[in-house]
């Protein structure tokens, strides 16, 4: 009698129905997992990209203990490589930034290149007429220089 | 390119059962989700690993039933508490359009949400999955004889709190 009253209690309970799964969880929960499936077994049959999930998994075993550490070293990295880059950037563009020399400029070098030039060459014709001073020098010169007069 | 039917297969074919019993079991309705797409990636990334499973209904509810555990041992008091606060809200039943049966309903679903974890699935395995204790046992890794005394237990206890409704409603049909 007892038994018979614990089964109709039972059947009770079983007879309960449970709610249904809400329909729209499934597409979102498949493409969930295909998008999963997707980061761990690349579709290309490359033997290489088949370790992705290993070299993955090996990352998080080191980066995990401490993931705010590691990220705040990766944010240090990047300051000093954009801080680098923009001190090297702006050297280059100072250099570039140099116009060059007008026209004015260069004929008035040449002028004066001229000029200096002249006032050398008179100079060197005085030079010639002047009788050199008394130099000591080595044999070898003495003798080279009385066969080039 | 099989797996894509495949999977949605599985999906069609017992989602709704894993449902159920997450949702019994977390009586949260986002870690029931959370839950259910995990068990799915997981059967995504690893196409092999129901490859020689005879019985995939047992196999996919072992995996529920150890994923839900893992997600309970990872979290902390606070969500200890979310969880039971939880307990109190969701009902893993469907809404009836009967008062008396939607009394019945509810406090079924606050009785169930007061046994121990470990009855509650042994519970809901047997009643409303429809498996013996032996199946019950191999999808649990338990001893038979701890599958039939959990189930005793958890009913016992069921029945001691909805009798005087059960009796009630006995009466009026």
């Amino acid at each position: 009698m007892m038994n018979e009253e614990m089964e109709q209690f039972e059947q009770r309970l079983s007879r309960q129905p449970l709610k249904g799964i809400p329909a729209e969880w499934r597409g979102e929960i498949l493409s969930a997992a295909w998008e999963g499936r997707r980061v761990a077994v690349p579709e290309i049959g490359d033997a290489n990209m088949a370790s992705l999930p290993k070299l993955r998994d090996w990352l998080l075993a080191i980066l995990w203990p401490h993931p705010r550490a590691w990220a705040g070293l990766a944010v240090v990295w990047i300051l000093i490589l954009t801080v680098d880059f923009s001190v090297r950037d702006t050297s280059q563009t100072v250099a570039g930034k140099s116009s060059p020399p007008s026209p004015q400029v260069i004929t008035e070098l040449r002028q004066q290149q001229r000029l200096l030039a002249e006032l050398i060459g008179s100079r060197e014709t005085h030079d010639a007429d002047r009788t050199k001073p008394f130099v000591p020098q080595p044999r070898s010169e003495q003798r080279f220089e009385i066969l080039t007069t | 390119m099989r797996r894509g039917p495949e999977i949605e297969r599985l999906y069609d074919e017992h989602s709704q059962s894993l449902y159920a019993f997450l949702l019994n079991f977390t009586r949260d309705e986002s870690d029931t989700r959370d839950l259910l797409q995990e068990i799915f990636v997981k059967i995504a990334r690893d196409p092999d690993l129901l490859t020689g499973v005879r019985d995939e209904r047992a196999f996919l509810i072992r995996l529920a039933h150890n994923t839900a555990i893992d997600t309970m041992r990872r979290r902390g008091t606070r969500d200890k508490t979310r969880e039971n606060f939880a307990a109190e809200t969701i009902s893993p039943f469907a809404p009836a359009t009967d008062l008396d049966e939607q009394t019945f309903r509810d406090a079924l679903a606050d009785v169930l949400a007061e046994l121990p974890p470990e009855q509650r699935a042994v519970v809901h395995f047997k009643l409303w999955e429809g498996l013996t204790f032996e199946e019950i046992a191999a999808t649990l890794d338990i001893p038979l004889n701890t599958a039939a005394s959990r189930y005793r237990y958890g009913l016992d206890k069921l029945r001691e709190c909805l009798r005087p409704l059960y009796e009630e409603m006995k009466k009026a049909e």
